[in-house]
């Protein structure tokens, strides 16, 4: 659900694929209104150029792309050609009337079109600049061509996961991308209150990077005090067992259980009655568990492999011991808590498309604000007329103008629409696939969905 | 020139364990009065978690309640007795913002009911953060990290992306409650921006599945648009091998061949003949065979270590970056030059370094500062509130504070 909390802020974003995005989703989310800007040279490929529905691009696949629908709903998108120097004049008009901008180019873009902070600042005086990048705006490496992989690895996050006789483990969903992007809007969020209260704007530098390490505070805290440099554990705790991840009844399906106290133990082997080897005496601490851990998950696997993986959660939730399933992204989409909660939001998408359930990125339930429903994500250039003439008072024959000047266009430079390689995905098993999904949306969604 | 941000802003901390406070670190690091209200005694959970310096367990040397509690204010107080209930509702009063962390009905078991919290200050905001929130069918079950992880799906999709169907294996650390962290204070910041246009009393609902599955970002819509569940990040979707982490000579390199330069790999590793070769020009050749992709680097990298390579790529403008361990941050150059970590004092910790700001905002600075210890500021703070030292010592011998 959406919020109108950040009414009359306006925010524009020159960021593209994921990080930046998720800052500027969240203010939107928030209310702010969000302005992004393409040009038909660099349009926010990776985002719409993945995933389409029914696996269809259509005849303008740069307005179909998944990611792209659930990464900018709720923005408004332009397309304004930075390279050209009446682009860069039209930017600065927009930056006058403007609380906010957000950009996520390696660090030399802005200061080689002349619109580094310190010239930004002439123009509005009030407004705050967030660059986003990997490294971060200065030192010695701030220049390195870095995505994702870079976040993660170089933060310690990666080193830290995964098996530990087995290579690091990067994310398989861009966490890094989330952490840095999130902590723009953080780093935004924070300067934008300020901005309230003192009428003054400033820089925001955020490296993902060290915005990730952050995320690691418990880690980097005993390489600090106990010159410890942990490694990667699995899913095992420093501190209790059992604690991992356990095969259920099923093809790949997983059930995570965590037991943090004696008498959460006590309990778990009062519940289940086999393997008898569990009831030893010396399981029956905290340490005796700790130092027998890979005999202990054996066990429990035994018990879990012949369950299914919702009833092991009942089970253990009954007796008040924390324990969940590794819902996939078919489980989530269906799932019944979230759905009661408002965590998605349907949104009709236009023509071919429908309706589809778009998640927050910012779910807090907040009372005492108006709610509003959030607009599906912006078309290639779909805002040019409300922001070229409403807000800079400029006239349809000027959009024209700027149009044959490719300042501005319609559609952008796109490499052709392609399927998703769904044989691929099936052979390499990097994923199920579930044909019935429509069906199954339609059930919890209402028949709206994949109809327009 | 600079100022703190939440100059005079008061936050009421009654929160334990890992996001609630983070969140309120955020605040207090910002320039927020924090004033954390901690169990006579025992204190924060957190102070019983190491790590602890020579693992010696120590209330008053936890690394994870140092990282957490920088920049707040101690007082005990026993909030399930009386005369500890009427003490917080004094301070209440002043209070701009509540952050609690107790499961779902425990502001109301304590008396502190909505209705009563609004009577006592109308303009408060909550903000209330817990596994699953304050509704729905899951509101009352049970949760740590990795089973809140496992809920919020993010540990299906942690397989490497050659054997997809292997055990999952969450992230490492404590990304659900950092997460749920930050979010939680993203949101009560654009409350305190809103405020002014909400003339109702103002409370917050933070579930931290709900803040894991935000995480996932746009690959929650690969299943409305295609059915997909990803296993893993697939070599399949976008056109290229996205990053893994490959082995070297001295550990691993994390890398995206796909974007920012692949035509350079031949360059890169010394074979230039390769360069028309369909495997380096078409990212859907490299797709459908990542193995294929590997076996042409991975010799040519385990001759090398990850500085060099990474050195090397970077010239070529290929995204290939090592991974660290975090012992390595403290060599790191870049980290160095932009001073990412502090040195502060603690009374029992010495001196000691401190990660941190998570972003550099530079016209409002980032306090390093330090935890307090278990009631520090009971005297100062009691006495603000009007307590005499008398009152004091007789709240402490009954156990209050």
């Amino acid at each position: 659900m959406a919020y109108k909390l950040l009414e009359g802020i306006r925010i524009i974003d020159l960021t593209m694929v994921f990080a930046g995005p998720v800052a500027t989703k969240i203010l939107a989310e928030l209310g702010a209104e969000v302005i992004k800007i393409e040009s038909w040279q660099r349009p926010d490929v990776f985002t719409r150029a993945n995933v389409y529905p029914e696996n269809n691009p259509g005849t303008d696949p740069w307005n179909r792309g998944c990611l792209f629908h659930s990464l900018n709903a709720g923005k408004r998108a332009i397309s304004l050609n930075m390279a050209a120097e009446e682009g860069r004049d039209i930017f600065k008009q927009l930056l006058k009337v403007s609380n906010a901008v957000i950009e996520n180019y390696s660090p030399r873009v802005m200061t080689n079109w002349g619109l580094d902070y310190g010239r930004i600042k002439k123009i509005n005086p009030r407004i705050i600049m967030v660059s986003v990048s990997g490294l971060g705006h200065d030192g010695p490496l701030k220049d390195y061509y870095m995505y994702v992989p870079g976040m993660e690895g170089m933060s310690g996050l990666t080193h830290n996961t995964g098996n530990p006789d087995e290579p690091p483990l990067l994310s398989g969903f861009a966490y890094g991308d989330w952490v840095t992007g999130a902590n723009a809007a953080m780093a935004l969020m924070t300067a934008l209150f300020h901005q309230k209260i003192t009428g003054k704007g400033q820089y925001v530098d955020v490296s993902g990077r060290e915005a990730t390490i952050c995320h690691l505070g418990d880690i980097v805290l005993d390489c600090i005090l106990n010159k410890r440099d942990r490694k990667r554990m699995g899913n095992r705790h420093p501190g209790y067992a059992p604690h991992g991840c356990y095969r259920c009844k099923g093809d790949d399906e997983w059930v995570a259980i965590a037991i943090e106290t004696d008498s959460q133990w006590k309990r778990f082997v009062r519940e289940i009655h086999e393997p008898e080897a569990l009831r030893d005496q010396a399981f029956a601490s905290r340490q005796g568990r700790l130092a027998r851990q890979t005999e202990l998950d054996c066990l429990i696997e035994q018990w879990t492999t012949r369950r299914n993986k919702f009833e092991v959660m009942e089970a253990l939730q009954r007796l008040r011991i924390p324990a969940g399933p590794a819902l996939n992204m078919k489980e989530i989409n269906l799932n019944p808590h979230l759905m009661k909660r408002g965590f998605f939001q349907c949104v009709n998408h236009g023509e071919g498309i429908g309706n589809r359930p778009i998640p927050s990125q910012i779910p807090a339930k907040l009372r005492g604000f108006r709610k509003f429903a959030l607009r599906r994500a912006p078309h290639f250039g779909e805002d040019n007329e409300y922001v070229f003439c409403s807000l800079l008072g400029m006239s349809k024959q000027d959009l024209e103008h700027l149009e044959q000047e490719k300042v501005i266009s319609r559609a952008p430079e796109f490499p052709p629409g392609r399927p998703t390689r769904v044989d691929l995905l099936e052979k390499q098993q990097a994923g199920c696939i579930d044909p019935d999904y429509l069906t199954e949306l339609r059930k919890h969604f209402g028949v709206g969905i994949g109809k327009a | 020139m600079s100022e703190r941000v939440f100059n005079g802003v008061k936050i009421l901390d009654l929160t334990q364990g890992i996001a609630g406070p983070y969140c309120t670190k955020l605040f207090g690091s910002f320039g927020a009065e924090v004033i954390k209200v901690e169990r006579p005694v025992k204190g924060d959970i957190t102070r019983g978690m190491g790590p602890f310096p020579n693992d010696e367990y120590d209330l008053e040397k936890s690394g994870t309640f140092f990282y957490l509690n920088a920049n707040k204010k101690s007082i005990t107080l026993n909030v399930k007795s009386k005369e500890g209930i009427e003490i917080l509702k004094r301070i209440l009063k002043t209070t701009d913002i509540l952050v609690e962390s107790y499961a779902p009905g425990g502001l109301q078991k304590l008396g502190l009911s909505k209705k009563i919290l609004r009577k006592i200050n109308s303009r408060i905001i909550v903000t209330s953060i817990s596994a699953f929130g304050k509704t729905g069918p899951y509101r009352r079950y049970r949760a740590d990290n990795l089973t809140v992880s496992a809920l919020g799906g993010t540990v299906y999709p942690m397989r490497p992306g050659i054997q997809p169907k292997t055990r999952p294996t969450a992230l490492g650390g404590y990304q659900a409650e950092f997460s749920t962290g930050l979010l939680s204070y993203i949101a009560t910041v654009a409350a305190l921006i809103g405020r002014a246009n909400s003339s109702r009393s103002v409370s917050i609902d933070v579930s931290m599945m709900e803040c894991v599955a935000s995480t996932l970002m746009g690959h929650i819509a690969e299943y409305s648009y295609l059915g997909f569940s990803r296993r893993t990040n697939p070599f399949a979707i976008h056109g290229y091998p996205i990053g893994y982490s490959v082995p070297c000579k001295d550990g691993y390199i994390s890398l995206t061949p796909g974007i920012g330069g692949a035509p350079n790999i031949p360059f890169l590793i010394n074979e230039p003949d390769l360069q028309n070769s369909d495997f380096i020009t078409d990212p859907r050749m490299r797709m459908a065979d990542p193995e294929g992709f590997d076996a042409l680097i991975i010799p040519w990298l385990m001759r090398r270590n990850k500085r060099d390579v990474t050195a090397e790529a970077q010239e070529l403008r290929l995204a290939f970056t090592p991974v660290l361990s975090a012992g390595e941050l403290f060599e790191d150059q870049q980290l160095k030059a932009r001073k990412f970590f502090n040195t502060t004092r603690h009374p029992r910790l010495g001196k000691i370094a401190n990660p941190g700001p998570p972003a550099k905002l530079r016209g409002t600075p980032w306090l390093p500062g330090r935890a307090p210890l278990l009631g520090e500021h009971n005297r100062e703070f009691y006495r603000g509130l009007g307590y005499t030292q008398r009152e004091i010592k007789k709240l402490h011998s009954a156990g209050i504070i």
